[in-house]
């Protein structure tokens, strides 16, 4: 699908229940954002923040409620394409450098990027020296700068960030909060986060638990 | 692949595997004469287990690093099934090239028309690629996929494994061996399809 970002993007989640076992995680949650839109997901351990954003990611299906991406008026059939998916847990290839994981990245989204334009967009994230180490030589900031890269390629209109502010320091953290003020220009985030002081970040707060 | 050529270890592992498998029935059976159908039962079984460890090297080493969900997000199904096809033919080609000349050594020489033996290893390895990647590929999102992965391979792998050992007792007979290896062909080429189509449904939940 081709798009211009004169239109905006819509999320929609209607009545959404994930249940694991006989345990409801959450139910009944519905949820409507648009382009513009940082939505900040807070909620205690095992409250089901990651759980939702997997669900909204197509990863996990949920037990009842749906998951809609608009485009305009258009839904769009494969979500999964429209995403950028950056979380703690995500395992990153340990002996790949990080030049490799983006060039790896750029190529199954479909893309042929320069080796200059792949080096750029690791610069922004502060790799660009260390861009032809491998990963099991970076630190847990390392990584999800990393991880941070790969989500915002291509700017994807829909970015989904399970705690990514885990284990940054201080420019770790300026430059998540640049990322999702830049989001907002072209798309929507939802960003889950245990941190209560990184909820002004984000314009809409979901409570999970509550 | 590049990957799993920097850690290196399931590579070795597979081959440490069919060497020692070659040379323990080597040695188990020195001073008789195996019967062709026990020299074709060795020389499948040697490749077997070759590339049983890399059963765990493909989807499942992905499910348990938590890399597979940069797969679901990034590729399509079909490509990731292929490519882990790719991996589990390419290990079969490395095998094939260290076990055979080691088995001819220590075991048996390969008696047959040359011809013979490039089609049956040919079918036979992706007929056995395909069982293997099939197998990973349903029980890598399991919880209990150690218990469950001999449980839906054993059944799968089965019939390939005897008509591979038929078609191989043929060639060392100078037998005609057509219908065994049409029902190799028809085999790996239902699997094949199916494992496709099977997997483009199971692997986004």
């Amino acid at each position: 699908m081709r798009y211009t970002r004169r239109v905006r993007w819509v999320l929609e989640c209607d009545t959404l229940g994930k249940r694991f076992g006989v345990r409801w995680v959450f139910r009944g949650l519905s949820l409507r954002a648009e382009t513009g839109n940082v939505v900040v997901v807070q909620g205690g351990n095992g409250s089901g923040k990651s759980t939702l954003l997997r669900i909204v990611a197509g990863l996990t299906a949920p037990t009842e409620g749906r998951v809609i991406l608009r485009y305009g008026a258009q839904a769009v059939a494969t979500r999964m394409d429209y995403l950028g998916w950056c979380a703690t847990d995500g395992a990153l290839y340990r002996e790949l450098t990080a030049y490799e994981h983006l060039a790896w990245w750029a190529t199954v989204r479909g893309g042929t990027p320069s080796r200059e334009a792949l080096l750029e967009w690791l610069a922004r994230f502060e790799l660009a020296e260390r861009a032809h180490e491998r990963v099991r030589a970076f630190s847990t900031g390392m990584r999800q700068r990393l991880r941070l890269a790969l989500a915002t390629w291509g700017q994807p209109p829909l970015l989904l960030l399970d705690e990514p502010d885990a284990g940054m320091d201080s420019s770790g953290l300026a430059l998540l909060e640049r990322v999702l003020y830049e989001q907002r220009t072209f798309g929507l985030a939802l960003f889950a986060t245990n941190r209560a002081e990184h909820a002004r970040w984000g314009d809409l707060v979901l409570e999970m638990g509550a | 692949m590049l990957q799993e050529w920097r850690l290196r270890h399931g590579l070795m592992t597979s081959l440490l595997m069919g060497v020692v498998t070659v040379a323990a029935l080597s040695f188990a059976s020195l001073g008789v004469s195996l019967s062709v159908r026990l020299q074709a039962g060795v020389l499948w079984l040697a490749v077997l287990f070759g590339m049983f460890p890399a059963l765990a090297r493909g989807f499942i080493s992905e499910e348990e690093l938590g890399t597979a969900d940069l797969l679901r997000l990034g590729a399509r199904p079909s490509c990731v099934f292929w490519g882990k096809w790719l991996f589990h033919l390419t290990l079969y080609i490395v095998l094939s090239a260290v076990l055979v000349p080691l088995y001819m050594l220590m075991i048996a020489p390969l008696a047959g028309a040359w011809w013979a033996w490039l089609v049956l290893w040919g079918l036979g390895g992706v007929g056995l690629v395909t069982v293997l990647t099939l197998c990973g590929a349903l029980v890598a999102g399991t919880a209990s996929r150690g218990a469950l992965l001999a449980v839906v391979t054993f059944p799968l792998l089965l019939p390939m494994v005897l008509m591979l050992i038929a078609a191989t007792e043929q060639i060392l007979q100078a037998r005609p061996m057509w219908q065994s290896l049409q029902g190799i062909l028809g085999y790996g080429l239902t699997l094949s399809a199916g494992a496709a189509w099977i997997f483009e449904k199971i692997w986004r939940e």
